[in-house]
């Protein structure tokens, strides 16, 4: 009995998606482009967020000491550091070390430091934090923790870039929040419309179910069924879209040289991700075929 | 002293109606209505267009709800109806009207089984009822016809087989005979006889004299809202 029903109801879904198979082909590309755009802003997110843990990652700061420091002192410096649970890891660079680290990296610039007779570069430690303390906020209130230790001549990290990079990460989360938003809500519109298209296209035979006994649910599921298929294959296709023009733009990145490495960086979605994003097309679709149903007024008699 | 009202409470009624009032934005359909009708009765509903006739249909398939007074079908008051339980009240209740209201894309073995497929029934139940309702208005070998490819005879009876086919208490008609020429009247007419004769009540809704002349049954005549008279024909 409920196979029959349930069969029937598939049937009348399938029926209203045929009937209508211009509005329904419409439907679907304007969702699957709007879904798309708002998945440009997703992807675009996910991407940055994970270069942003990426760069935090290799983030160290430079711990630079003041020339006259005895070697205990420079111990208990050390000591210090070592304790605090925001550091991961550190390495002592001395005078000399970093006087010869110099002249390896930039030999041609060497001539430069022979001319002031002593070493000018000052002994450092290289600290790498921990993992939870890598956040742009965290590094200042350690850098700044760090740089009133007695013996500490200057803290240093790249701390433009880390907090640039935190900053666009945040607003491309509120954009991804405010245009998902906008263009979620211009989804249900059009999917709202092609079902209230199809309720107009139905409606004698919608009050002939009325007449005849048939539940509110009975009429209400065909048309629920048919906005969450134009969800589902408008939130699919945008998928695929966006896999085409992800795809497209590595393999330009790839070929020009000067963003060298960075497309083994870009990430497309995880599947997990995909489902979530199909399965949110689907409600979405469901929602504008409920708001068209409560508009129509079916089934109240 | 028994008062009408009373009457009415004790009877074994089909339908009753207690001082029914309804209005459109202030104007008047209906005005005090109180009638009953009986199990198994044959009613016809007379009166010019706009007497309130098709208001009254409407109020008894719960289509509509009086600003007063109070229905009863079969002892129970719609008025007490949750929304959920309209269908129902309308499962119980079949209605023939002046335009059929048939699916063109379906065929009429489709539009007959959908009062038994919105309720449930199974493959089995709906071809032997579908088929019993076909025979009954003589069109079962036309079942995988569509609706246009009928005559409006034939289309106004698959409407009458899709009102009877799962054994409604009441049949209501809405002028059936308004799109029909004098001898496909009397075809339908007979037809209503018929299922009357099987235990239906019935009550037509029409202004059509050539159908107040074939039935002889008891007559309601309303103008302006209101009940004119209460004629009892005896057949």
């Amino acid at each position: 009995m409920l196979v029959r029903r349930l069969l029937y109801l598939l049937r009348e879904a399938v029926a209203n998606v045929l009937t209508n198979r211009t509005t329904t082909v419409v439907a679907v590309a304007t969702t699957a482009f709007t879904f798309a755009c708002v998945g440009v802003f997703l992807l675009l997110y996910v991407n940055l967020k994970t270069m942003a843990s990426s760069l935090e990652q290799d983030i160290q700061v430079m711990v630079y000491l003041q020339d006259d420091l005895t070697e205990q002192t420079r111990s208990e410096i050390e000591l210090q550091l070592k304790a605090d649970r925001a550091v991961g890891s550190l390495i002592f660079v001395s005078k000399e070390r970093a006087l010869a680290d110099f002249q390896s990296q930039f030999p041609a610039e060497s001539h430069l430091l022979q001319g002031l007779g002593q070493n000018p570069l000052p002994a450092s430690f290289v600290v790498t934090l921990a993992v939870e303390s890598r956040s742009s906020d965290a590094m200042r209130r350690w850098a700044n923790r760090a740089q009133s230790i007695p013996g500490v001549a200057q803290v240093q990290y790249n701390q433009e870039w880390v907090e640039a990079l935190a900053g666009i990460v945040r607003y491309i989360e509120v954009a991804a929040i405010i245009v998902g938003l906008i263009l979620s809500a211009a989804s249900v519109t059009i999917i709202a419309n092609t079902i209230r298209l199809a309720l107009y296209s139905r409606r004698e035979e919608i009050e002939i179910l009325g007449l005849i006994g048939a539940s509110t649910t009975f009429i209400r599921v065909p048309y629920l069924l048919e906005g969450a298929a134009l969800g589902l294959l408008g939130s699919a296709l945008s998928l695929v879209i966006l896999k085409a023009g992800f795809e497209l733009f590595r393999h330009e990145i790839r070929s020009a040289s000067r963003f060298l490495g960075v497309d083994a960086l870009l990430t497309f979605f995880p599947f997990q991700m995909c489902v979530v994003l199909v399965c949110v097309g689907l409600f979405l679709g469901c929602a504008g075929s409920f708001l068209s149903l409560l508009r129509f007024g079916e089934g109240r008699a | 002293m028994v008062t009408p009202v009373r009457r009415l409470l004790l009877s074994p009624s089909m339908i009753q109606l207690f001082h029914v009032s309804k209005y459109y934005d202030r104007r008047l359909a209906l005005s005090d209505v109180t009638l009953e009708i009986g199990k198994g009765e044959f009613v016809l509903l007379m009166g010019p267009s706009g007497a309130g006739k098709s208001t009254l249909l409407k109020l008894l398939i719960g289509a509509e709800r009086p600003e007063e007074g109070q229905i009863l079908v079969q002892g129970r008051s719609l008025s007490k109806l949750r929304p959920s339980e309209i269908p129902l009240l309308r499962r119980k209740i079949g209605v023939v009207l002046q335009d059929f209201r048939l699916l063109p894309k379906k065929t009429v073995f489709d539009n007959v089984s959908l009062p038994l497929l919105v309720q449930g029934a199974s493959t089995v139940e709906i071809r032997r009822k579908v088929t019993d309702a076909l025979r009954s208005v003589g069109l079962d070998h036309k079942k995988d016809l569509f609706p246009p490819g009928l005559s409006t005879g034939e289309q106004q009876r698959v409407c009458i087989a899709r009102a009877i086919v799962n054994g409604p208490i009441v049949l209501l008609a809405d002028e059936p005979t308004g799109n029909l020429d004098p001898e496909l009247t009397s075809e339908i007419i007979e037809l209503f006889k018929s299922i009357n004769a099987r235990g239906t009540t019935i009550i037509v809704a029409t202004h059509d004299p050539n159908v107040l002349a074939q039935v002889n049954r008891r007559v309601i005549t309303l103008d302006q809202g209101k009940v004119v008279s209460r004629e009892q024909v005896c057949s």
